[in-house]
Order: structure tokens, then C-alpha cells, then sequence
């Protein structure tokens, strides 16, 4: 499902990286591992699409994403990847449901209600559709920022230091919440994270 | 969801921006609008009102004041002239056609105007119910009068003296009936309560024997020089309420003691015509010393003589009669020429006319001739250049509204910038995201114009209520006009612009240092 060759990304005047090269199938689970500046944040936002690489090429699935102009990357990454990021973004002025919907816009799945209601069901959301993002709990916003990565159902959802700011329980209960997820919306799972505690829910990993 | 429904979101949710954005906006567009929308319904009235009369012909004076109050109704009158004056000129080879009107009286602030019938065809004013005057006393009722004062046929009305509504004196004894309501004409009209002009002669008759009678005093203390003298005794007597029949009858049949009376007269003239007004006020009766006036052959002949030397003399107090608007029927003698109209509104039968009347009128006559047209445009020159101002006032700050929309949708696009990368991320291209600004902008100006265009036309009812009260104009409240929808067109323009000048950093969304950066 992910697939790199090569991959090497040159900040402008910067640091420069070279990344291992990944082979990841359909839904399965990767953890990229390593130490804060060795490149983690960069290398996922190059498998998503939101940085373009210096060199190297990037699949995913059939999709050579390398190779997508912007306006295709756009609309690929809007149907078929989902990211969860460490700092988690909503739009503001819009509730919980509203932007689970516009998740759904550009896929076209936006009338896919029994789907936002099934996940906010799973995720404890369900009595929280029509509240603002503002108002939700610490533990709610990470959980709208798990449906807003799957929602749509991905090929592949990368998520970002998921667990840095939780406590074993709250680490636990969030790893198992996105493999169980990402395995109902059929997507592989790729998690970057420098946290030792990601490593026993792991089989596939990668040290960077 | 659509992206028109996120940017309405997102808009609503900071309202306080919002409305410092529109605030400039709604400012200027409600300026433009109300300024234009006034000019225009002024000039479009003034016109209406105008085009009908060439020239205005009146007593001396401003001539502006006097086609303010002649023909557009919202001044004080300069004066009355005599009929017999205005005759000459409406017999005039180059005028077409003359209508005397005659005023000083209203009801509830309405003006009772006293005109021939023609006015009302050149105003093309049409009879929406009833008939037109006939005789003296029946009124026909402008349109906005009629609604405003709830006006039906067959209603008595009583006026009171002079053009405000408040205060003068009520003609109690001469009610008019209305007769008649006219269809709204969109002009000076429908401001205007109409009859003939013996209704305004007769309503200042006052029906009262006695005054009357004093009134025929009046005529003779002008006509009979020689009477001067006796008359200063007679005003003190009158003063005490006294009768002295045979004083007079003692001055009018003694031919020698008259013409003695002559010689005096030069020197006591002005003294015993302030006394006699005095008089006139306290309404005296001494009804026999006129019947014998009258009777008298020999007196009124030497009145009338005397009547062409003092005329000049006495130009004071008859300015004073004029105001009271005394008139003399029954007069013998005199008949005409004591007739006063107050203005005569001509249009010429010939080009000419327009050329070589007014000098002449005002050469050699003591009216004073005024072109409406003239004198119209030289007022609205003087708030054209008012309106001019405001308008590029307003439109500076129309200016400055679409560089705060600009400001506001920067300061926006800064705030949201995570929210536009997330969104980025959600597959939505940059020319989506360009739409959610530019839909924001152009609501943003929509609601602006759409609110300053209300405010415009609340500030010109406000205005038509206080012209209304004042002026007894009424203005319309209209729906969008062609300039207005351009206006529209150009704060929209200034929009888009404010947009894609405020939206060039959206190309340049770096998303992934945007959303990495924790």
C-alpha cells in the first residue's frame, strides 16, 4: 500500500535526509521510531503528499504521488489519505458533526451519515455532534482527530506523535482505538513516534 | 456542506470583525445612496413642478423667493400685485397663457391657493373624485392633503390666515366644502388645497357688516387725500368706541371744507394712516358715514384724482392691506384696480417672450418678473456643488471600506491559515480555498451594501418626514435604481480586488510547516 524508493528530501540551504526505503501492504500497521530531528515529521508529510521529496519516488497503492501535480496530489490526499496530526487542527467555527462532513466533502462521501454517526458512536462522540470543536475535552479532540483521519476512509491514515502527551492508560486505549479503527475503514496505519511505549503494539517497525 | 456555508460559518463566528469591516461600508453606501436618491427626487420634483410655468410675475422683491412661493410653494409670497396690473401683462402679444393665483390662507398648514381652473390642467392634474370649484367657498383637495388630513367630499373646512399652520387668525365665518380630491400628480399639487380666487377675496371679506364697512374707510382714506384730516379726529373717536355719523356727513357734503382738508392732507397724511389702521384692527363700525360716501358724486370724483398722486405716498400702507389681504367688492369705485392677486404664472406663446418680457416687466412696471428655470437652476447649483462634495466624500470612503475589507480578509487568511492548510489536506485545491475567501468577501460586501442601502433609505424617510413638516414635500421610497445597482457593481468589484490581493499567500501555503509546527 506504501511504497518508497529512494526518498531523500533536501531542506532549502538546510539539513538534507535520506529515509530507508518502506514496503507497506493493505492494512497493515507500521511504527516509524527515532529520537526528536532525525527527520520523522518530515518523512511523514512526504508519504502524505504535503511536502514534495527532493528525490525518490512514493506509492500509494497504484498511485505514483511523486509524480501528481499539485492540483492531482490535492485530490488524491483528500480521497485516499488520512493524517492525524501531534497539534490538532479543526476549523474553528464549525461543530463536531460539520467537521466530520467536511471530511467527507471532497471525497464525495457526504452523505454518508450512518458513517459519521458509527464512528462518533465508536469513539464516544455521539452525544457531542452538534458542539463546538472548542468545547471538547482534551481526550474528545484527540478522538475527533482520529475520525477526521478515517473517516473517509483511507487507503493508508499516518498519525503524528499520537500518544506524546498521554499516560499509559490514555496511550493504551488511543493505540488500540486507531488499529481497531483504521482496521474497520480497511486502511494501513503508519505511526511516527519517538515514544518507546508504541514498540509492544507494533510488529513492523522502522528505526530511523 | 457546502464551501458557501464553511465561509458563512466562519464569518459569523468572529462577528466583531465583521462588523468593523462593514461598518466603513455601510457608511459610505448609505451616504451615496441617500444623496443621490435626494438630489434626484428634488431635481425630478423640481422639474415637475416647474416645467409647467415660463415666468412668474409678482410684486417686487427676490425673484427666487418669488418662484419658491409661486411655484413650488414653500416660501412667504413678496407681496400682491393689483389685477389690473397683471391684465396688462396677460394681454400681452407673447404670452400664451396667464393664471392668476392668489394665496395667504391655510388649513392645517395646507396651502388654500385661489387660481383658475387652467392651473390645474397645467399640471395635468386629474379629478379623482367629486367635481371642480364652481363658485367661491368649494375647494378642491390635492392628494397627499386629502390622505393626510383624511379629507372627503363634502367636508367643511375653516381657514386660518397666513401659511403657517399654527397661530393666525381663523375665517370662521367663510367654511369652504371640499368638492373635489385629485389623483396623486407627483407635484406641487398634491400639497394643495385649490379654489377660485373670489374664495380668497371673499374669505377676507369676513362677512362682518361692520368690518366691511371699514374696509370702504380703508379704500377712501387712499382715494380721498382731503379725508385725511378729518379722519385722524375719527380714529381717536373710534378708538372710544364713539359714533359721529354727523361729522362726517358734515365733511363729505361741505365742498369747501374738503378742499381745505386738501391742504392738510400733505402734512398729516402719514400721521392719520397709522391712526386709521389702528382702527381697522378694533373693527369699528360707523356704517352711515359710508352710505354717504357713496351718495356722494362729487367726492368720489375728486378721490379718484387724488387717488393717482397718493398712490406713491401711500405704497406703505398698502403693502399692509396687501398682507391682510383686504378687498373691496362693493367698492364703486376702484373696483379693478383694488384687486390683488399674488403672482401670475405665464407661459409664453413665443419664444420671444422669454427674452424680452422679463426686462420689460421689470423696467417698466412695479411687478418683477422671475424665470422659474433660471432661478431653480441657479439654486440647485448651489447644492449641486453640496451634492457633489458628499458624493466624493462618499466615495472616498467607499474607498477606504474596500481597503479595510482588504485588511480584514489579510487578517483572516493570517488567522486561518492552519485552518486553510487542514483544508488543503481534506483535498480541497487552492482555487477552492480562493472561493471560500472570495465568497467571504463578497458577502462580506453584499450584507455592507445591502445594509447601507436600508440605512440610506431610513435616513430618507427621516428626510421626507422633516421636508414634509417643513416644505409639505413628501419624497419616495423607492426600490434599487440603475446608479444604486451599480453601486452595488463597484463595491463587489472592490471586493474581488480586496480578495485576490488579500488571497495571493493562499498560493503560497506552505502545509506542511503550517501543520507541523506544534
Amino acid at each position: 500500500m506504501v511504497k518508497t524508493d529512494s526518498l531523500h528530501f533536501q531542506y532549502p540551504g538546510g539539513e538534507s535526509f535520506n529515509f530507508p526505503d518502506i514496503d507497506l501492504g493493505a492494512k497493515s500497521h507500521l511504527a516509524i521510531l527515532g529520537p526528536s530531528g532525525v527527520g520523522k515529521t518530515t518523512l511523514l508529510h512526504l508519504l502524505s503528499g504535503i511536502l514534495p521529496a527532493s528525490s525518490g519516488t512514493i506509492f500509494i497503492g497504484n498511485t505514483e504521488i511523486t509524480s501528481l501535480d499539485r492540483k492531482a496530489l490535492d485530490k488524491f490526499r483528500g480521497a485516499h489519505v488520512g493524517l492525524i496530526f501531534q497539534k490538532y487542527h479543526f476549523v474553528k467555527s464549525l461543530n463536531v458533526e460539520e467537521n466530520l462532513q467536511l471530511r467527507q466533502y471532497y471525497p464525495g462521501k457526504i452523505r454518508q451519515k450512518e458513517r459519521r454517526e458509527a464512528i462518533a458512536e465508536r469513539l464516544g462522540l455521539a452525544d457531542y455532534l452538534k458542539k463546538k470543536v472548542t468545547e471538547l475535552s482534551q481526550g474528545q479532540q484527540q478522538r475527533l482527530s482520529i475520525a477526521l483521519g478515517l473517516i473517509h476512509q483511507p487507503k493508508v491514515v499516518f498519525a503524528d506523535e499520537p500518544t506524546s502527551n498521554l499516560d499509559d492508560t490514555n496511550c493504551e486505549k488511543v493505540l488500540g482505538l486507531l488499529k481497531e479503527e483504521a482496521g474497520l475503514c480497511g486502511s494501513s496505519l503508519v505511526i511516527i513516534t519517538h515514544d518507546q511505549r508504541v514498540t509492544q503494539h507494533f510488529k513492523k517497525q522502522i528505526v530511523l | 456542506m457546502k464551501l458557501g456555508f464553511v465561509a458563512y460559518k466562519n464569518m459569523i463566528s468572529k462577528p466583531l470583525n465583521m462588523v468593523l469591516s462593514l461598518l466603513l461600508l455601510v457608511l459610505s453606501v448609505s451616504l451615496v445612496t441617500f444623496v443621490l436618491q435626494l438630489s434626484k427626487q428634488l431635481n425630478g420634483q423640481m422639474d415637475k413642478n416647474i416645467n409647467p410655468v415660463d415666468m412668474v410675475v409678482g410684486a417686487k422683491g427676490s425673484p427666487l423667493q418669488l418662484v419658491l412661493s409661486s411655484v413650488l410653494h414653500i416660501d412667504t409670497p413678496t407681496g400682491n400685485v393689483k389685477l389690473e396690473e397683471a391684465e396688462q401683462i396677460m394681454n400681452h402679444p407673447f404670452v400664451g397663457s396667464a393664471i392668476p393665483v392668489s394665496y395667504g390662507d391655510n388649513y392645517k398648514g395646507y396651502r388654500i391657493l385661489g387660481t383658475e381652473p387652467e392651473y390645474l390642467e397645467r399640471y395635468e392634474a386629474v379629478l379623482q373624485e367629486g367635481r371642480l370649484f364652481d363658485t367661491s367657498f368649494e375647494i378642491v383637495a390635492g392628494n397627499a392633503v386629502a390622505q393626510k388630513l383624511r379629507l372627503k367630499i363634502g367636508d367643511k373646512i375653516i381657514s386660518s390666515h397666513g401659511l403657517a399652520a399654527a397661530g393666525g387668525e381663523a375665517h370662521e365665518d367663510n367654511p369652504y366644502t371640499i368638492v373635489g380630491i385629485l389623483e396623486p400628480s407627483g407635484t406641487v399639487v398634491d400639497q394643495l388645497l385649490i379654489c377660485n380666487l373670489e374664495s380668497i377675496w371673499d374669505a377676507h371679506d369676513h362677512g362682518d357688516e361692520g368690518h366691511d364697512e371699514e374696509e370702504h374707510h380703508h379704500d377712501d382714506d387712499h382715494d380721498d387725500e382731503g379725508h385725511q384730516h378729518s379722519e385722524e379726529e375719527h380714529d381717536h373717536a373710534k378708538e372710544e368706541e364713539h359714533h359721529h355719523d354727523d361729522e362726517h356727513d358734515h365733511d363729505h357734503d361741505d365742498e369747501g371744507h374738503h378742499e381745505g382738508a386738501h391742504d392738510h392732507d400733505d402734512e398729516g397724511h402719514q400721521h392719520g394712516e397709522e391712526e386709521h389702521d389702528h382702527a381697522k384692527e378694533e373693527e369699528h363700525h360707523h356704517d352711515d358715514e359710508h352710505d354717504h360716501d357713496h351718495g356722494d358724486e362729487g367726492h368720489h370724483e375728486e378721490a379718484h384724482d387724488h387717488d393717482d398722486e397718493g398712490h406713491q405716498h401711500s405704497e406703505d400702507e398698502h403693502d399692509h392691506a396687501k398682507e391682510e389681504e383686504h378687498q373691496h367688492d362693493d367698492a364703486e369705485h376702484g373696483h379693478e384696480e383694488e384687486k390683488e392677486i399674488t403672482s401670475l404664472l405665464v407661459k409664453f406663446k413665443n419664444p420671444i417672450g422669454l427674452v424680452q418680457l422679463p426686462r420689460f416687466i421689470n423696467e417698466n412696471t412695479n411687478m418683477q418678473a422671475a424665470l422659474p428655470g433660471f432661478e431653480i437652476q441657479r439654486l440647485l447649483g448651489l447644492l449641486g456643488s453640496g451634492v457633489k462634495t458628499l458624493n466624493g466624500i462618499a466615495i472616498a470612503i467607499l474607498l477606504v471600506s474596500g481597503f479595510s475589507i482588504f485588511i480584514s480578509l489579510l487578517k483572516t487568511i493570517r488567522e486561518r491559515r492552519q485552518e486553510l492548510a487542514l483544508l488543503r489536506t481534506y483535498g480541497l485545491g487552492t482555487r477552492k480555498l480562493l472561493f471560500l475567501v472570495l465568497f467571504e468577501g463578497l458577502f462580506l460586501a453584499f450584507i455592507g451594501f445591502l445594509l447601507g442601502w436600508l440605512l440610506g433609505r431610513l435616513a430618507l424617510i427621516l428626510a421626507s418626514k422633516y421636508i414634509e413638516s417643513g416644505y409639505g414635500y413628501v419624497l419616495q421610497i423607492n426600490g434599487p435604481d440603475f446608479v444604486e445597482l451599480l453601486l452595488l457593481g463597484v463595491t463587489l468589484l472592490i471586493a474581488i480586488i480586496a480578495v485576490f490581493l488579500a488571497s495571493t499567500s493562499i498560493f503560497k501555503l506552505n502545509i506542511s510547516k503550517i501543520l507541523g509546527d506544534a
